[in-house]
């Protein structure tokens, strides 16, 4: 992330990636909902961009609008280019060999991603065969050597079988394996392992992982837990209610992060040095629905730090150190972040009405051995 | 392969359930004899024979005990004594010979007759299958690929024109157009070569099949509609593949289901249909000759006719559940 | 088969208004609304309400019924009565749809003519319904050996020829209006059946029927209760449209000389005025009645389509006529 936005350059030299400005809307019979406003970010060949944030977030709307997904009452903004070439322009120009081949995309679930009625090995050297011309014969045999990349046993076995013989996670593998059939330079995760087994979901992410190293491949990772990202992405961007809430690469970003948003989101990841019986700190409330436009920051009425004027002035992407951008107008370890905060603890209550005392309730209970029964 | 011989074991069930009631029926229906032999039925010709009674009604020929020697040969030639499920027993060991007894009305043998009038009905059912298939598939994909926009709304609204004339109303306005104004079409059904019985059953096809298209058409777009919106789809989207490739490659197959069980349930709508079409066209085919024998009680006939289409029925059904296995592999297991 | 995803829309409805009345819609429901699951739109979501077309369809058939009904009150010409002007004439002044090949008003023996093909439709689609959705329901509902005796005499009814099953109800009871209703009620009732069957079963599956029979009900009352009123609904959504086909099979029977003989119907009148040389010299003989039917059936049609997406009911072919 090398992007200096001050000054609006909008393509930066090395870059693979440039997304400038990205909105998407669609047009409801409520109006026109705002489920993504102004995304911007970089991604450099091989990083791996960690996007984060809650259900509704216009992380996966992102996702979409880079892979041409959306449908046709979506309204798009903004310019993304790829490796010197406008997405939107390939879009309007129906360009048959750029997603798929370029850029792919594995999905949340894999059970429905993957066509029930067909075999494995015909979707799999599907792309081979439409993409890079291959024979029938010569994309099954890649096929087969596509599924022992991704770790599948027996993978001659398992081009002839039907997606709901497998289980969950070598569904996925398949998945993977067919997004990267085409050597692709970007892989977009979405949720990747979020309907799989705990166990599973690990494997998954370290497959990614090797992956990307091996084929020097970009990737975006999606997902709303924060812990995924930690270790696994090279920066950090952190979503709300389709705003950028806060950008840094990961290390800056769990070291010191700005945004209440991220402090909060960290905290609500259990840890396993946290004393038993210490209640879990949720983020109250729930995200807004983004319809026309938003007066003050997204994020305001769950804040802890919000004062007067968050709720009038949507607050912009300042810069706080090298490659560390965040929207806040009280942000967290910042002199005017920590008097608000005090400010709003004092009087219980913040600039827009949030209770404070519910956070300070939470007493962590001293592990003594009793059966504490928490309420 | 267990399944195969249940499923043939519920068709031949059903295929005597169907001909049996039909018998029965036939049966009821005033006096089979009297079909054969007129008015002679009533007299009690065991009693003329044995010389007890007087053959008053006369005789023929010169015989003098003709008429009633007549009436005993018709009765032992259709079993007339015997009691119902035992004439049913003969009926079906010479059907299954491949015998299906005479026309009462012309003592013509009903198998010459099935020979020889059901090809063309064959014919034109066939021709209208086609069309209907050939009109709804295409029509049915463009309607789902861009749905609810100009294309689609426009095509409901045609269809459920169309879907609002009965087929012989259809036939008639058809008729009115095609071969009395512009008379781009015979007025009766050329047999002279193929190329003159294809001609003669452009209407007639159009007229049975347009119909039927339409329905299969709706429920085709309905089904396409809803793969359309499965997560693969989106995939295959994902992968660069074509609208086209992914409509006819991958979603187009899930989605014949539904339009498949009405193709096989319309069956008995298709050959009704058929009966009236070959009314208006004038096409010598067998439903014109099934409503005609009906009509004047030739049992033979109807029998024959009740029998081969429920037998065309039940096999176009099971044919169906079977093409159901073929198309999804999940079905092929549990099957 | 892809899975039912119309209780999405039905609920993420529901809540959106709850959370619009609190100023808080989660975003995830906005998408799910901009992204309608039961049927795309280019433009917007598409809202479910019963628009113009289905109260102008309801005003046609009400009108074509309500003309039926009041026939023999409306000052219109006899519909039997030869001669009343002359021969093949088309429409005019004196006689707004013509006469045909005997001299008779078309615009009154078109209204009469309503009257049986109504009749027999409305009389025959009701009944039909009554005994198949009950069939259907005890099939569904029980299972068992009743659902297999029961789909098995459906299967037969359906295989039995439709026309020649007329023809011998009629060759052994004669054609008087209730036999021919009675006719044709038995032509649709496996299908509804077949209906009634799968909506029961998908009913009989779900969590308040285990709950009312843990609760001690015994089966008629569960199928009474709980059962019967949730198949009612989608069912008769259907009502318009099958009255629409049965109105159609009606027509065609008529057309062969084997529905109501004392008396009329539009396919009667088609009949008579199908004919070639009545087609060359006056065509209207059999368009009235063809117009008159298709309006009619096409009403019935659009109203019974608004319906059924209204109560949210899948499309299930009606196989067979």
């Amino acid at each position: 992330m090398s992007a200096n936005w001050e000054s609006g350059v909008a393509e930066v030299a090395g870059a693979l990636l440039t997304v400038q400005d990205l909105s998407v809307g669609f047009l409801t019979e409520q109006g026109l909902v705002r489920a993504v406003e102004g995304v911007s970010f970089d991604l450099e060949p091989g990083q791996t961009l960690g996007v984060v944030g809650e259900s509704g977030s216009g992380k996966s709307v992102t996702a979409k609008a880079l892979m041409n997904l959306l449908p046709s009452y979506a309204q798009v903004g903004g310019t993304v280019n790829f490796d010197g070439r406008d997405v939107f322009a390939m879009a309007a120009s129906r360009e048959k060999h750029f997603w798929g081949v370029e850029m792919t995309m594995v999905f949340q679930d894999p059970m429905t991603s993957l066509n029930p009625v067909k075999k494995i090995g015909e979707q799999l050297a599907e792309s081979l065969r439409v993409h890079l011309g291959r024979s029938r014969r010569d994309a099954l045999v890649e096929a087969g050597d596509l599924l022992e990349q991704v770790g599948i046993p027996e993978p001659g076995k398992r081009l002839n079988q039907y997606p709901h013989e497998l289980s969950g996670g070598l569904r996925q593998r398949v998945v993977i394996a067919m997004a990267l059939a085409c050597g692709p330079r970007l892989l977009i995760a979405d949720e990747p392992t979020t309907a799989l087994d705990v166990t599973v979901q690990k494997h998954i992410l370290d497959l990614l992982d090797y992956l990307r190293r091996t084929r020097n491949m970009a990737m975006i990772l999606i997902t709303h837990d924060l812990g995924v990202v930690k270790g696994r992405a090279d920066e950090v961007m952190v979503m709300y209610a389709g705003h950028t809430m806060e950008e840094a690469p990961t290390t800056t970003l769990f070291d010191e992060m700005r945004h209440p948003y991220t402090e909060a989101l960290l905290e609500t990841i259990p840890r396993i040095d946290t004393p038993s019986h210490t209640r879990l700190v949720p983020i109250p409330g729930r995200p807004p629905e983004v319809i026309d436009v938003l007066d003050g920051c997204p994020f305001a009425p769950r804040c802890r730090y919000s004062i007067a004027r968050c709720l009038t002035d949507q607050p912009g992407l300042t810069s706080h150190g090298a490659g560390h951008l965040c929207a806040c107008h009280a942000p967290v370890g910042t002199p005017s972040g920590t008097e608000a905060r005090a400010a709003n603890e004092s009087a219980g209550t913040t600039a827009a009405g949030l209770d404070m005392d519910q956070f300070t309730r939470q007493v962590p209970v001293a592990d003594l051995g009793q059966s504490g029964a928490e309420g | 392969m267990t399944y195969l011989m249940r499923r043939l074991a519920f068709m031949f069930a059903v295929l005597v359930a169907v001909t049996f009631l039909a018998f029965s029926a036939t049966n009821v229906i005033g006096d089979p004899l009297f079909n054969v032999v007129g008015f002679y039925a009533s007299v009690d010709c065991d009693a003329v024979i044995a010389g007890e009674i007087e053959d008053v009604i006369g005789t023929v020929a010169g015989t003098g005990i003709g008429e009633c020697e007549r009436v005993i040969e018709a009765r032992e030639k259709y079993h007339l004594d015997d009691s119902l499920p035992v004439r049913y027993g003969h009926w079906i060991v010479g059907m299954a010979q491949g015998d299906f007894g005479e026309s009462y009305a012309n003592q013509m043998p009903v198998s010459s007759i099935l020979a020889e009038r059901l090809p063309k009905s064959i014919l034109l059912m066939g021709v209208s299958m086609v069309v209907a298939l050939g009109v709804s598939i295409p029509w049915g994909v463009a309607a789902a690929y861009r749905a609810n926009q100009r294309f689609d709304r426009a095509s409901t609204a045609g269809a459920f024109g169309l879907l609002s004339i009965p087929g012989f109303a259809l036939a008639i306005i058809l008729f009115y157009f095609f071969v009395v104004r512009w008379q781009i079409f015979p007025s009766r059904y050329m047999d002279d070569n193929i190329f003159s019985r294809l001609h003669s059953l452009v209407l007639p096809a159009a007229s049975l099949g347009l119909p039927l298209a339409v329905v299969y058409q709706r429920l085709l777009r309905t089904d396409l509609i809803t793969t359309l919106q499965e997560d693969f789809v989106i995939m295959a989207k994902a992968k660069g593949l074509s609208d086209r490739r992914i409509m006819f490659r991958h979603v187009l197959r899930p989605s014949m289901f539904g339009m498949i069980t009405v193709v096989g349930l319309n069956m008995s709508a298709l050959i009704g249909g058929t009966i009236i079409i070959e009314s208006i066209f004038s096409i010598p085919g067998f439903g014109r000759e099934l409503y005609v024998s009906a009509i004047r009680d030739d049992i033979t006939v109807v029998l024959a006719g009740v029998t081969v289409l429920a037998t065309a029925f039940v096999a176009i059904n099971t044919a169906v559940d079977l093409l159901y296995s073929y198309l999804d592999p999940r079905v092929r297991r549990a099957g | 088969m892809p899975a039912d995803t119309n209780e999405h829309t039905t609920s993420s409805s529901r809540t959106a208004k709850y959370w619009r009345k609190e100023s808080h819609v989660n975003v995830a429901h906005a998408a799910r609304m901009a992204e309608p699951a039961a049927e795309p739109d280019a433009d917007r979501a598409v809202p479910r309400r019963l628009g113009v077309t289905f109260w102008v369809a309801i005003g046609w058939v009400a009108l074509v019924t309500g003309a039926a009904v009041a026939a023999p009150l409306l000052p219109i010409a006899d519909p039997d009565q030869i001669g009343i002007g002359p021969r093949s004439s088309g429409p005019n002044w004196d006689q707004w749809f013509g006469t045909d090949t005997v001299g008779r008003d078309m615009f009154s023996r078109t209204i009469w003519g309503a009257r049986v093909s109504l009749m027999v439709g409305f009389f025959s689609i009701v009944a039909g319904f009554l005994v198949g959705g009950m069939m259907g329901v005890v099939s569904g509902y029980r299972r068992g050996w009743i659902d297999l005796v029961l789909g098995f005499v459906t299967y037969v009814m359906l295989s039995f020829p439709t026309l020649v099953l007329f023809l011998l109800v009629i060759l052994l009871f004669g054609q008087g209006l209730w036999i021919v209703t009675a006719a044709l009620s038995i032509v649709v009732i496996p299908s509804v059946s077949r209906l009634a069957r799968a909506i029961t079963i998908a009913f009989a599956e779900r969590e308040f029927v285990a709950a009312a029979r843990l609760l001690g009900a015994t089966n008629r009352r569960v199928m009474a209760r709980e059962i019967l009123p949730n198949v009612l609904i989608p069912m008769s959504a259907l009502l318009l449209l099958g009255l629409g086909l049965t109105i159609v099979a009606e027509g065609g029977l008529a057309f062969l000389g084997l529905s109501v003989a004392d008396g009329f119907s539009w396919g009667k009148m088609i009949q008579l005025g199908a004919g070639l040389r009545t087609l060359q010299t006056a065509p209207w003989v059999a368009f009235f009645p063809i117009g008159a039917m298709f309006l009619t059936v096409l009403s019935l049609n659009l109203a019974g389509d608004q319906l059924r997406r209204y109560f949210d009911v899948r499309e299930l072919g009606i196989g067979g006529r």
